[in-house]
Formats: structure tokens, C-alpha cells, sequence
């Protein structure tokens, strides 16, 4: 038993190892290079990374409150309004993509919101629309378990000491949730950077406009540039082990999953 | 009075508080004392303010707090596991109430001093809660707490999680706190040790009710209904004088009755017995143990396969045996018998606080 599983792992360590490398490895190095340097690629990059921490940021502050709240208070329907917040973390990004499609495009809601210059259909805007809507379950699922871990005695204790509510919480409850928030912040991040289902339907891929990295994979791989696909990915893999490494070295204290 | 609850109700998911009436004097030592799930922790937490009772109010020199807010009321609070705040050093545990004042850092760290000082941890500051023992950790919780000179110090089972040496220190520190501070202090206990050791006047409290209030001698001698002598079902309290003879301590009993216990204490002291150690025979019983009084039977309580029997030993003694022995000794009412127990079996708890 021993011996067999061992070598499954490695089997399985050998392939997706293999498989990424020969990725990054496709290319000659100079090509790869010259796609990284290209205007195209770098503009992916800018776009992304603005796209990704602009929606970050909206999920945080979001969460923050919500997750609180779902940790803290007892409320009428909490097991209902739980349920609908978590259903985007099951639900495919593409029909997530077309159900804020046909929300912004077709009901008087989304037309009020155009008329008043919040225009996101295949816009940049449309990208962090569609990444905040998939990816705030998700922080607010992480959050919920690190702020449900810090016992509610630290803010009672802090609140005879001549706190407020929300002085307990920024000064015991925030930072005694750090990892969480840390660990959250990032996987949101990532997620984001390489959101494709979701963008793709309400913003778009159109090149040099609502190109982030995945659409310059997608488009490119579509017309036939295959470096110039693999420089795009290289970058999602690189955004990936970051990640992992952040989430990793948190891990122990964060529950997050 | 100074703390004042009336008719306090609460529900908390699977507890609540049955309209609960007490007051608590100025500088009093007042301790509730309870088994576990009696709803003790709701009571401390309702006076701090944590929960708003459902009905009753509280007040404070007259004046109703109870919709104040916890910060409003300068009650402090020590939890049972200490909660220090754990991102923070010892020093910053400490000024956390000085700095939400947002007084000058300097007279914070003075008066961090202060109570390092009085609580000896001056040595601790710059360490982490993590890094502490329980009995470090619980001086930290209790110098936070007293550095805003709180007008009520609430203690919640402060004894729990030390071991029975470091509980008995602790106590000797609490009545010194006490008695430095002037203080009024609320604890909640489920050791009755506690009770006599440092407490003023007690409350036992069951099942979210307080079933009695009063001085422990009152409470102890006179328990209210069953619940409370069983709860309390100790046997026996002999209260007396304790002075050393050789390695063990003679306590002159409230009758004159002198008995021998393995213990250092001296002064006003509170013996406990358990009934199950007493022997009882016809005759003088020749062994090891160093007590064996003469007396009169004056009581036989049936419970269960045991009987209780009550002897005027010069202070009530009560022993418990089995209906079997009380057959074959020929124990009835106003039988001449002879009570013996070892030294060692004689639990000793100094008043106040005070030891050797």
C-alpha cells in the first residue's frame, strides 16, 4: 500500500509538473521574451492587475461587514440569506456572466445604472462588475470562519475597557483574524486575475480594451499565435505560485477552506 | 447599596437568568456560588453589560444602568481563561483601557508600572500572553482590568483552570487586592473553598436562580432548601482557632472541643469533614487516627442505603454510615458513641485569607 500510493504521487507530481513546465518551456526563450515585451501582453498585464485589485478591494470592504455579521449576529432568514451569498461559489462563472448580462442589459435596473454613466457591458468596468460578483462569496466564506474563530470574550472584555463595538473590532477581532483576511485577500486576488467564464459575458474580449490576461490567452490561441498564448499563461502561473505561497504560509492559522 | 439587580431575567440560546434579585455593598467580597450551567457567567456578563436583560433592571448608587453601555460603566471583567488579547504585548494588555482614553503615553506607561507593581509582573511586560503561565496570565487580566480603577471587579471562576497550590496562592492575592483597593469585588465560584477564604456575603445560585443570599456562616449553617445542603454537602464545618502543635494545627472548635488537623494554618479557620470519614463505635476505637470525641447521637437521617448521624460531639458532627452498621452498633437517638477520624482526612481553610 505504502509503495503503491507513493508512487501514484509521484506519477501524479510528474505529469502536472511536466505538463506546466512544458508550457513555459514551448516557446524558444527569446520568442518568449519578445511576446512578454509585447504591447499586447503588457497591456493584459496593466489591465489585469488593475482590474484585479480594484475588485479585491471592493470584495474586502464588502466582506468585511457581511462576514461579520453572518460570524456575530442572530437575524431573521440567516440561513436563507447564507444560502443565496454562497451559491456563486457553485454556480459555473459563464452563467454567472450572462445572468449580469441580461441584468445590466435588459432590466430597467440596469438601464437606470447606464443612463446614470455606470456603463459595464463590454466595458473595463464590466471586468471588476463580473469579478467582484464572482469572487465576494468567496471572501466572504473565508472571512466568516476566521472572524467565527475569534472567541466574542476578546470584544466583551475590549468593550469593558472602553471600547466601542467597532473599536473592539478594529483593535481585538480585526487583527486577531489576520490570517484570514491575508489568506482571503489573496485567493480573491488570484481569482480574479485569471477570471475568464464571467468577463467574458458581460465585458467582452475585445483586443486592447477588455483584454486581461486570460482574453489574451483566449484570442490569441483563437488566431493562431500560440507564443503569444504561452506568454500570457506564464504570467497565470507565476500569479498561481504566489498565491499558493501566500495561502500556504498562512494556512495553519486561516481556515479557509 | 452600591450594585443594586432586580428581577433580572435573560434568556441566551439554551440559558437564561430567572428573575434574579441581589445588592451588593461598597467594597464588599461578594461570591455566587453554583454548579456548572447555574447561568453564573450570564449574571457577570449581564452586569458588565455584554447582554441587556429581557426584563429587571440594574442600578448602580441609584442610578439605572441598565441600558448603559459597557464602557459607560467602569465595570471591569476577568474571564476564566483570562483572554488577553493575544497580538498584544503584556504592557499594551495592560494600557489597552488607558489608551482608549487616549491619554498621554507617558502616563500610560506610568501607570502600567503601577499595576505591574502591585500585581508583581514588572518583570513580564514586554512579553507575549502566549508566552505566560495561567497564573501569569490570569495577574496580567486582573491588572488590566484594575488599572481603570473599576467601581466593580467582576471575577469569573478565576480559580478554575490553576491547580489547587497556585489556587490557593491566588487567593491570598485576591483578599490582598482586595484589601489594597478597596475594590468591590463580584466572583463567581463553583469551590466553596472560595466562599470562606475570601467571600463577605454569598449567593448560591441553580438552574439561572438565586436560591439563597447571605453571610457564608448563615448560608453554610443554615442552608435554605435542599439543593443548597446537598450543593454544599460537605458533611461537616467546624469553625475554631488553629494554632500549631508540632507538624500539625489543634483547632479549638466553637464548643471547646479541641480537635487535631494535618494543616499549617493558624487563626480563624473553617475545618471541613467529610461524614464519610467518620468512624463510629461503642467504644473508645484504639488506631492511627488522632481525633476520636465522645459523644451523644442526637439525629438519624435515612437516605438511601446510608444514614446520616448527627453526634453532639460539643459541636454538631455528622457521620454517614450504612443501615447495616447502624444495625449491629445499635444506634438510636440519645446512644453514647465515640466519633474518630484521622488528621489528615480534616480539610483546613483559612478566613480571609490570612495563613501562618
Amino acid at each position: 500500500m505504502r509503495r503503491f500510493s507513493l508512487a501514484l504521487t509521484f506519477c501524479i507530481f510528474l505529469v502536472i509538473a511536466g505538463v506546466l513546465i512544458g508550457l513555459v518551456l514551448y516557446p524558444p526563450l527569446p520568442a518568449l521574451a519578445a511576446s512578454l515585451a509585447s504591447p499586447e501582453i503588457r497591456f493584459a498585464i496593466g489591465l489585469s492587475l488593475l482590474t484585479s485589485t480594484i475588485s479585491t478591494a471592493i470584495c474586502v470592504a464588502l466582506a468585511i461587514p457581511a462576514a461579520y455579521a453572518l460570524a456575530r449576529y442572530e437575524f431573521p432568514g440567516k440561513k436563507v440569506v447564507s444560502l443565496v451569498l454562497t451559491i456563486p461559489l457553485a454556480l459555473p462563472p459563464l452563467v454567472a456572466g450572462i445572468a449580469l448580462l441580461l441584468f445590466f442589459g435588459t432590466t430597467t435596473w440596469g438601464k437606470l445604472l447606464e443612463s446614470m454613466g455606470f456603463e459595464v457591458i463590454f466595458t473595463p468596468l464590466g471586468i471588476i462588475v463580473a469579478e467582484v460578483f464572482v469572487n465576494l462569496p468567496y471572501m466572504i466564506r473565508i472571512l466568516k470562519s476566521a472572524f467565527t474563530a475569534v472567541n466574542p470574550r476578546y470584544e466583551n472584555v475590549a468593550k469593558t475597557l472602553g471600547c466601542t463595538d467597532t473599536g473592539a473590532f478594529l483593535q481585538v477581532t480585526l487583527p486577531l483574524a489576520r490570517p484570514g483576511l491575508v489568506a482571503g485577500t489573496t485567493i480573491t486576488w488570484a481569482k480574479s486575475m485569471g477570471e475568464f467564464g464571467a468577463v467574458l459575458m458581460l465585458a467582452g474580449a475585445t483586443m486592447m480594451r477588455t483584454e486581461t490576461l486570460p482574453m489574451a490567452l483566449y484570442l490569441n490561441i483563437s488566431a493562431g499565435d500560440l507564443d503569444m498564448a504561452v506568454a500570457a499563461s506564464v504570467i497565470l502561473i507565476l500569479i498561481s505560485l504566489f498565491a499558493l505561497f501566500v495561502v500556504e504560509h498562512f494556512s495553519d492559522e486561516a481556515h479557509v477552506f | 447599596m452600591a450594585l443594586h439587580v432586580e428581577s433580572v431575567s435573560k434568556t441566551l440560546g439554551a440559558f437564561s437568568l430567572n428573575n434574579i434579585s441581589f445588592d451588593v455593598k461598597e467594597g464588599e467580597y461578594f461570591v455566587i456560588l453554583g454548579p456548572t450551567g447555574a447561568g453564573k457567567t450570564i449574571v457577570l456578563e449581564t452586569i458588565a453589560g455584554i447582554h441587556t436583560p429581557d426584563t429587571g433592571r440594574i442600578c448602580w448608587d441609584g442610578g439605572d444602568i441598565t441600558h448603559a453601555e459597557p464602557r459607560a460603566r467602569n465595570i471591569g471583567v476577568v474571564y476564566q481563561d483570562y483572554m488577553l488579547f493575544p497580538h498584544l504585548t503584556v504592557e499594551e494588555n495592560i494600557g489597552f483601557g488607558l489608551r482608549q482614553k487616549k491619554i498621554a503615553r507617558e502616563r500610560i506607561r506610568e501607570a502600567v508600572e503601577k499595576a505591574a507593581d502591585l500585581l508583581g509582573i514588572p518583570h513580564l511586560l514586554s512579553r507575549y500572553p502566549g508566552t505566560l503561565s495561567g497564573g501569569e496570565q490570569q495577574r496580567v487580566a486582573l491588572a488590566r482590568a484594575l488599572i481603570l480603577q473599576p467601581r466593580v471587579l467582576l471575577l469569573d471562576e478565576p480559580m478554575n483552570a490553576l491547580d489547587s497550590a497556585m489556587r490557593e496562592r491566588m487567593r491570598k492575592e485576591l483578599a490582598r487586592i482586595h484589601r489594597l483597593t478597596g475594590t468591590t469585588v463580584i466572583q463567581i465560584t463553583h469551590h466553596f473553598e472560595d466562599v470562606f477564604a475570601l467571600a463577605d456575603r454569598v449567593a448560591i445560585m441553580n438552574n439561572g436562580t438565586i436560591v439563597q443570599v447571605g453571610e457564608p456562616a448563615e448560608v453554610f449553617w443554615h442552608p435554605k432548601d435542599t439543593f443548597v445542603a446537598e450543593f454544599l454537602g460537605i458533611g461537616n464545618l467546624i469553625k475554631g482557632v488553629a494554632h500549631r502543635a508540632g507538624s500539625l494545627a489543634e483547632i479549638v472548635a466553637e464548643g471547646g472541643v479541641t480537635i487535631v488537623a494535618a494543616s499549617a494554618a493558624q487563626g480563624e479557620v473553617v475545618a471541613t469533614l467529610h461524614a464519610e470519614d467518620v468512624i463510629v463505635s461503642k467504644a473508645p476505637f484504639a488506631s492511627s487516627a488522632r481525633n476520636c470525641l465522645p459523644g451523644t447521637v442526637t439525629d438519624l437521617l435515612p437516605s438511601g442505603s446510608t444514614i446520616k448521624i448527627v453526634i453532639d460531639a460539643g459541636f454538631p458532627l455528622v457521620a454517614l454510615l450504612t443501615r447495616e452498621s447502624c444495625r449491629e452498633l445499635e444506634i438510636a437517638p440519645d446512644s453514647r458513641v465515640y466519633a474518630t477520624f484521622k488528621a489528615s482526612a480534616v480539610h483546613v481553610i483559612p478566613v480571609n485569607g490570612e495563613e501562618g
